[in-house]
């Protein structure tokens, strides 16, 4: 979609460094977290419950701003001012981990020109991106539907969609699997896919170490408010340690190919590089 | 919720909201200006024919929706019908059934009953976000809309939130003994008030990572026979009017 993207894969669109954010009663949110994410990549976050996934996403969005340390998004410091807040949130996406905290109008075409509507579009153009937003994640069947109709899997991804209909650089999705079905599972991967192809960076949270390996470029570890390491997927059957350091199993997957490579039912040559998928391993064997 | 199934699944959904409006306003105009009590009953009949008819609202839960409507009218009738007379010598109380009285209850409960169709017609046919978006084109304070918008939706997110914990409650025995459920209800109360006030802050810092700042703007759903429905609907209020001067 940009051409920046695609010029430059490797420079970093969001960074955090030395991030530290309490909570006013105490808690611990980030604590000197420090994380990057290049253009174009796919990221996930991995962390336990508590870990701070949700607290670091808000600091991606500007919806918390660090107590120390900084935020950059494309080589330059967050301004938490009005017109700074105003742009980042316009290039960063959010969808929120419960869709019933982030859907507040009654009918989904209402909810979904939401966003474009804030970024002082007009009515005609609204009304396009809402049409597109919708057909991305296969609802535009639903446009007229009530919002407290719909199913949990529905909700989801209408939240996506008055995200998408903002047509951010980069989408930010906390625990977007959580609570669906598998086929509802393996839909928002396809739609997923499809916004990875058209140059918007993702980033995911999640705890499913198994999913992660299979769809992302790049897993990032956080344990405790901090991010422990980051690891290349392509690398990850090498780095059981860094993942067992924050209670992490290697993915399954990963585990049983080198079962298999030891028992010598498979061998180097025939598998140059480790599987990402079950189905993968199995058309291996 | 009966009311909001049927707005959502009658045969009228695609009708344009301004002409069921303009319907409902044909009825209350008509309902008020009906003198004699049988000019506004036919009134109401021929409302509720077409909600029943035309929009196909099932007739039990017309009745359903209509009953604690009727109830209420039933009470004020009873008082309005019966004067309380205290008797200064023997300092007793009567009642009394008075001719004007009777007069009066027919009047008021005829028109009462009109309006009453009028406005289930409305409610029992038109979504109220269709409703809202209606009142935004009608120029109706933004303020006022928003607050709509938010409490409806906030409605659904509580009676969802008043379900789970009182499911949660029950689940874990809660309600087992009407001590125990004095308690449990203490803290719903309680657990209830922390959700609002967590949920609308969620919601308001939702709006913000959507860069809201001012005034929340939502697209409105198109009507495509918009001029057809409402000359229809022209035509039917004005004989309701009709009907009921007639009559009168
Ligand atoms: N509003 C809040 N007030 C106080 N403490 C909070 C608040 N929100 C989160 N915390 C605390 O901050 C820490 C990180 O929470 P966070 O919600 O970021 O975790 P998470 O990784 O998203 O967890 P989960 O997987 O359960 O969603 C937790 O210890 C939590 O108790
Ligand atoms: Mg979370």
């Amino acid at each position: 979609m940009k051409p920046t993207v695609l010029n430059t894969p490797n420079s970093n669109l969001l960074e955090l460094e030395h991030v530290s954010f309490s909570y006013p009663d105490g808690g611990i949110g980030l604590d000197d977290c420090t994380l990057i994410i290049r253009h174009g990549s796919r990221n996930a976050l991995i962390g336990a419950n508590g870990s701070g996934k949700t607290t670091l996403f808000q600091h991606c969005n500007g919806l918390l701003q660090p107590q120390s340390g900084l935020v950059r998004y494309d080589g330059e410091a967050i301004d938490y001012g009005r017109k700074g807040l105003r742009q980042l949130r316009s290039k960063v996406g959010m969808v929120f981990q419960n869709p019933d905290r982030q859907l507040f109008s009654a009918s989904v075409q209402e909810d979904v020109s939401f966003g474009p509507f804030n970024l002082g579009l007009a009515e005609s153009a609204v009304r396009q991106r809402v049409a597109a937003a919708l057909l991305a994640v296969g609802m535009e069947a639903f446009a007229n539907k009530a919002v407290h109709n719909l199913s949990y899997g529905e909700k989801k991804r209408v939240c996506i969609a008055g995200v998408l209909a903002m047509e951010p650089e980069l989408l930010v999705l906390d625990e977007p699997m959580a609570g669906l079905d598998q086929r509802m599972q393996e839909e928002l991967l396809i739609v997923l896919d499809e916004l990875h192809e058209r140059g918007i960076t993702l980033l995911l949270a999640t705890h499913d170490i198994d999913f992660a390996y299979r769809w992302a470029d790049r897993l990032h570890l956080i344990s405790a408010g901090r991010c422990t390491a980051t690891l290349e997927a392509a690398d990850l059957a090498d780095c059981g340690d860094a993942l067992s350091a924050v209670g992490l199993p290697l993915p399954k997957v990963v585990e049983l190919h080198n079962r298999l490579m030891a028992k010598g039912a498979l061998s180097n040559e025939r598998t140059p590089r480790t599987p990402r998928t079950h189905g993968e391993l199995l058309a291996l064997l | 919720m009966l009311i909001e199934q049927s707005a959502y699944a009658n045969r009228w959904r695609q009708v344009a909201p301004a002409a069921k409006g303009l319907f409902a306003l044909g009825g209350f105009i008509a309902a008020f200006a009906a003198r004699a009590p049988i000019a506004a009953i036919a009134v109401a009949l021929l409302i509720a024919t077409t909600t029943l008819v035309g929009a196909g609202i099932p007739f039990g839960r017309y009745l359903r929706v209509a009953t604690p409507a009727l109830f209420f009218l039933g009470i004020s009738c009873l008082s309005l019908a019966f004067s309380l007379n205290l008797n200064s010598d023997t300092q007793a109380l009567s009642f009394h059934l008075t001719p004007t009285g009777m007069q009066q209850v027919a009047e008021v409960s005829a028109r009462s009953l009109g309006a009453l169709s009028a406005l289930l017609f409305l409610v029992l046919t038109t979504p109220l976000i269709d409703l809202i978006a209606m009142l935004r084109r009608l120029k109706t304070p933004e303020a006022l809309l928003e607050i709509m918008v938010l409490s409806y939706r906030m409605l659904f997110v509580f009676s969802e939130a008043v379900h789970d914990t009182l499911t949660a409650q029950s689940a874990r025995l809660g309600y087992a003994t009407s001590r125990l459920a004095l308690r449990s209800l203490g803290d719903l109360a309680a657990n209830l008030t922390l959700q609002v006030w967590q949920r609308a802050h969620a919601l308001h810092v939702a709006a913000q990572s959507r860069n809201n700042d001012g005034p929340l703007r939502f697209l409105e759903p198109v009507f495509t026979n918009k001029r057809r429905d409402v000359a229809f609907a022209t035509a039917g209020g004005s004989v309701l009017v009709l009907l009921a001067v007639v009559l009168s």
